[in-house]
């Protein structure tokens, strides 16, 4: 099997403000790949190209080999094209467990009729209890998941974008206000879930540190071009990263 | 002997008097425990035979909260279910009502139903501005409905019968003309109780929580694979069925229909019933409709009992009292009689010792 997600030639402009210019890449199976650039690069214009809540003005997304063109976030989210957000985009009223539930509906999709809703019920929350299990966040069911410290919210959307048993998950900074030792949590949390549910990991962050040492390969942009795509070791050798996004050392 | 009776109790405690879950399954299911199906069919049973325990006047009032309840649960779903808002529940209700009233007698039944039908299909209709509208734009395209309708209700005379409007000969159920509030009672409870027992486990389950993350957060639904055209619409549908079902049982118990019933300020109190209720729970939609129906009958009777030389005066002020217990709820009690009603469960879960 080739690449599960591939990105040809994308452009997106805005009123004359160019997001993405003929970006490029390709993500391959059980990767963990990173996308890296200074504010306003395009990164999460690119995540929300890829996730179906903008479409590119030029260029085709294909995901398991299919263009994704016209499809909506929901028919993409179907396919196993799982996303979390920048900030806290987490539903605030709900418990913990519901936010968790919602997103395990996509991991069991295709009996909605065939079993009594009791049983789909109990199957559900058999699952999310396992999500929950696996990030901690089982103490908190019950509570309202606006009521929970930040750094449990960034959880709980993790958990919620997990539950959905991905094959590709989409994280927009999900390291951004963590704290040393909840961003070193989460990262064995999401190396966990690729080693064990076979996710392909697609993060844009802005901790260099970490984007390094855990990525497989990174993709650099800068006011929505390419500067770099490859290794994490090349990055800082490559000029144009240097002088665009780490300053003149 | 003693290990013999400890088993007995302890057999006796998990069989019976067990009030803890067990099992996820059994954390998803309603009144899983023996105490909760005990406490469960004691209430059904309470509604069963209220008509025996209450007089008349009482039983009217019941009837009344019980179709206001029913109507606010619909909007309920609506408004803190789905994150939606309208101010045409009343309009949703006067169509149920007229419907109702071209179909009695021992079709009643089908005509209460009937009145849901179109409601609900009207309700569709109005679901769609939400697609593109949210707020307060949203909370003007349902007050245009609303108008709209109350104009259809004076002047589309062959249906509605006008400004008199129509009259209902009274319902039957089995040969047995319902024509008083305890006979119908048992009419109300044939279209409540279904109702409320969906209402309820919609919002545990799947539909539920579609409706609560378009409520909380309609970009992350959609990408958390919630679709959005569908659940708004199908909130706004549900909840006028619910408005059409509740109008066209108030149709029987007034034994009536006038453009009257079901005017804007209607909308309005039933919007207050949710708020003053609490979001979340179908237990605000009934506490929400016991209070904003039964606080003025308290206050009336209070008015009456002062005598008759004020009434006037009191009239008025009563209104105002009125508006003032809602204003000290939305300040002091934000969650509504639910939040109350949880606060006095939990002193007395770990009473006498809540630490």
């Amino acid at each position: 099997m080739g690449a599960i997600l591939e990105a040809k030639d994308l452009h997106l402009a805005f009123k004359g403000v160019k997001a993405l210019t003929g970006v490029s890449f390709q993500v391959q199976p059980g990767e963990f790949f990173a996308v890296i650039g200074p504010n306003g690069a395009g990164k999460t214009t690119l995540l929300n190209v890829l996730s179906g809540v903008y479409e590119p003005e030029k260029g085709e997304v294909f995901f398991l080999g299919e263009n994704l063109r016209g499809k909506s976030p929901q028919e993409r989210a179907r396919m196993g094209l799982g996303r979390t957000f920048q900030g806290l985009e987490i539903f605030r009223g709900m418990s913990v467990l519901e936010n968790v539930k919602l997103g395990a509906e996509l991991a069991l999709p295709t009996y909605p009729l065939a079993l009594p809703r009791a049983q789909r019920e109990g199957q559900l929350r058999a699952w999310a209890e396992e999500v929950l299990d696996y990030l901690h966040l089982s103490p908190f069911r019950h509570a309202p998941a606006g009521m929970l410290p930040y750094g449990l919210q960034k959880r709980v959307e993790v958990a919620r974008a997990l539950a959905g048993r991905p094959k590709l998950l989409l994280l927009d900074e999900p390291m951004a206000g963590l704290a040393l030792e909840e961003k070193q949590d989460l990262a064995r949390f999401l190396l966990d879930a690729r080693e064990e549910w076979g996710i392909t990991l697609l993060w844009v962050e802005h901790d260099l540190r970490a984007v390094l040492e855990l990525s497989d390969r990174v993709l650099v942009l800068s006011y929505g071009e390419v500067l770099y795509y490859g290794p994490p070791e090349g990055v800082r050798k490559d000029p144009k990263v240097v002088e665009a996004y780490l300053g003149q050392a | 002997m003693y290990p013999l009776a400890k088993r007995l109790t302890d057999a006796f405690s998990h069989r019976y008097a067990r009030a803890v879950r067990e099992t996820y399954g059994e954390d998803e299911a309603y009144a899983s425990t023996p105490l909760g199906r005990l406490a469960l069919g004691v209430f059904l049973a309470l509604l069963l035979l209220l008509p025996l325990l209450l007089g008349p006047y009482p039983m009217y009032v019941a009837t009344l909260v019980a179709i206001g309840a029913l109507s606010a649960l619909g909007l309920h779903l609506l408004v803190g279910g789905a994150g939606q808002i309208s101010l045409g529940h009343a309009a949703f209700m006067g169509v149920g009502a007229y419907a109702a009233s071209h179909l009695t007698g021992p079709l009643a039944p089908l005509g209460i139903l009937l009145g849901g039908g179109i409601a609900a299909l009207l309700g569709l209709v109005l679901g769609l501005p939400s697609l593109r509208i949210k707020g307060v734009y949203l909370a003007i395209a349902t007050l245009a409905f609303q108008f709209l309708a109350d104009y259809a209700f004076k002047n589309w005379e062959a249906v509605t019968g006008g400004i008199r409007g129509r009259t209902l000969p009274p319902a039957e159920l089995l040969g047995l003309p319902l024509d008083t509030p305890e006979r119908l009672w048992y009419l109300v409870l044939l279209f409540a109780l279904p109702l409320f027992f969906y209402g309820k486990r919609l919002l545990a389950t799947r539909a539920g929580r579609a409706f609560m993350a378009v409520r909380d957060n309609d970009l992350s639904a959609r990408v958390a694979g919630v679709d959005l055209v569908r659940v708004k619409l199908f909130a706004f549908a549900l909840s006028a069925f619910y408005a059409g079902v509740a109008g066209g049982l108030l149709a029987q118990l007034y034994k009536a229909v006038t453009p009257e019933y079901f005017p804007l300020s209607v909308s309005i109190q039933y919007l207050a019933m949710v708020i003053v209720g609490g979001a979340g729970t179908v237990l605000g939609a009934v506490l929400g409709a016991f209070f904003v129906l039964l606080i003025p009958e308290v206050l009336n009777s209070f008015v009456g009992a002062l005598g008759p030389q004020y009434a006037a005066t009191l009239a008025a002020w009563r209104n105002v009292a009125f508006g003032l217990l809602i204003l000290v709820f939305l300040i002091l009690e934000p969650l509504g009689l639910v939040g109350l009603w949880g606060r006095i469960r939990n002193y007395f879960r770990t009473w006498p010792l809540p630490y």
